[in-house]
């Protein structure tokens, strides 16, 4: 009697060869995926990895296939780590699949592209939901690297719009492994704080892989749940990166995150001023649209004739000169209140004003405030914010601005 | 209206100035807003120079508190 093995036994011993191999318990390999079927209800994947002249059955089980970071389909080359078995039923050997990833650099772009889509239709770059930053933000919030030159871009470009802007920075890798998470702590702590108006996240430039934390599921997710305005802040040389898309605003460097963090001090206070004067004068002509029409009234024929009229028209017009009087101090004393707290605001030295476009006339040592000062022919000195010109005056002409008084 | 946000002073401000430019307004009326005007501007302005230019560190500690340090940057 020979001896023999049953079919199991013969499967046994043949997967314990296999998984006696040093090579065949851990390896990486590369094919075209083909034959592919996804069983919904057990989540297992099955299908073909191939080559020009080869193929092998491959399986990759749910546990696995529950952390893919893409949605493997037919036709694609992939890159898979796995081991080499023995499937007993069927007496065949095939790869049982740990890990995966699209082969190369267009395997990175397709990654992208998969995650990105997924995360549109899931609503997360949704135009309506984005927030508008509000008019005054002073204090900012900055999620990046304490070290990166990104930092120091911002702190500079927000130091010139607001001198007294307030910083609140929390330190995070832009790269590398914890980068993602890093990043995105970040920005649940600035909201768990909430002393912060707008959050800027960002790095400088680099190379798609430099940049995919901002392309990490877990910073787009930060950043939708903000409740805090994200500005974006990612250097570029590619096209986008997920962190744009979610952001309530995107910048196209950290700089001009910046620019569009916080508003122009001057600007807001220039706005206030322009505001005032806009009411003084709306003011103003509410009491003459008044007055002329009283005049027109009081001018017909009717009120001129009785005594006892005129006498009434005589205290009325005096009433009238009265109301006006007050009416002017009350605005005048509005004015000087406001005046003083101008004044208090100070910070405006003259030389800052003068950067704005305006100029200083002097003649000699004094001041030209008046133009009935200044005869043609005169030379006059013009102070600018950079130097001073001597001019010489051609002409005079009073009035063409209108007084400025009130 | 020291509980006002700048963003709301500013937009009654707007809401003033609008109303006055209008002109459809009785006299007390225009008085009185052009009163509340200069004191919401005034408040703005105050608003405006609120900011220390401070640097800080936020940092969350081990025991999950946040607490602002120094920042020795720059």
């Amino acid at each position: 009697m020979q001896e023999f093995l049953t079919v199991s036994q013969l499967n046994g011993y043949i997967e314990a060869l296999l998984s006696g191999d040093p090579l065949l318990v851990d390896l990486w390999v590369k094919g075209e995926i083909s034959g592919l079927k996804v069983y919904q209800q057990s989540g297992h994947i099955y299908f073909t990895l191939k080559d020009r002249d080869s193929a092998v059955s491959c399986v990759m089980f749910r546990s696995r296939a529950r952390s893919l970071k893409f949605r493997p389909e037919e036709g694609m080359e992939v890159l898979l780590r796995g081991y080499v078995s023995v499937f007993s039923r069927q007496g065949r050997y095939q790869l049982y699949a740990q890990e995966m990833q699209p082969f190369g650099l267009g395997g990175l772009y397709l990654q992208l592209e998969q995650l990105k889509q997924r995360l549109a239709a899931a609503g997360y770059f949704d135009e309506g939901r984005k927030k508008s930053l509000p008019r005054l933000v002073q204090r900012v919030g900055i999620v990046t690297s304490r070290d990166g030159a990104a930092l120091r871009d911002i702190l500079r470009v927000l130091r010139q719009r607001y001198q007294h802007v307030d910083v609140v920075l929390v330190h995070s890798s832009v790269q590398g492994a914890e980068a993602p998470r890093e990043l995105a702590d970040g920005i649940r702590i600035l909201n768990e704080y909430a002393g912060v108006e707008v959050i800027i996240v960002g790095r400088g430039g680099g190379s798609l892989e430099d940049l995919m934390a901002f392309n990490s599921e877990d910073v787009v997710q930060a950043i939708f749940d903000s409740q805090i305005p994200v500005i974006s802040a990612v250097g570029h040389e590619v096209d986008f990166t997920l962190s744009d898309l979610a952001a309530d605003i995107r910048a196209a460097t950290p700089t001009q995150a910046a620019q569009m963090a916080v508003p122009e001090l001057m600007v807001l206070e220039e706005m206030l001023q322009n505001m005032q004067a806009r009411m003084g004068r709306a003011l103003l002509n509410t009491v003459a649209w008044r007055t002329e029409a009283l005049d027109r009234v009081m001018m017909r024929r009717v009120w001129q004739e009785s005594p006892l009229i005129k006498d009434s028209i005589r205290s009325l017009n005096e009433l009238n000169v009265r109301l006006a009087r007050a009416m002017q101090d009350r605005l005048g004393q509005a004015l000087k209140r406001q005046e003083v707290a101008g004044a208090a605001l100070g910070n405006l030295s003259p030389l800052r004003v003068l950067e704005r476009g305006y100029a200083l006339v002097k003649a000699g040592e004094r001041l030209v405030r008046d133009v009935d000062r200044v005869e043609p022919g005169q030379v006059l000195q013009v102070l600018l914010h950079n130097g001073e010109l001597e001019v010489e005056v051609r002409s005079r002409k009073k009035g063409e601005h209108g007084e400025v008084e009130f | 209206m020291e509980k006002l946000s700048f963003e709301e002073a500013l937009t009654r401000l707007e809401e003033i100035v609008e109303q006055l430019e209008g002109g459809k307004l009785e006299l007390e009326t225009s008085l009185k807003l052009f009163e509340e005007g200069i004191k919401l501007s005034q408040y703005c302005q105050k608003q405006l120079q609120k900011a220390e230019g401070k640097i800080k560190n936020l940092v969350k500690n081990l025991d999950g508190t946040l607490e602002l340090v120094d920042w020795e940057g720059e």
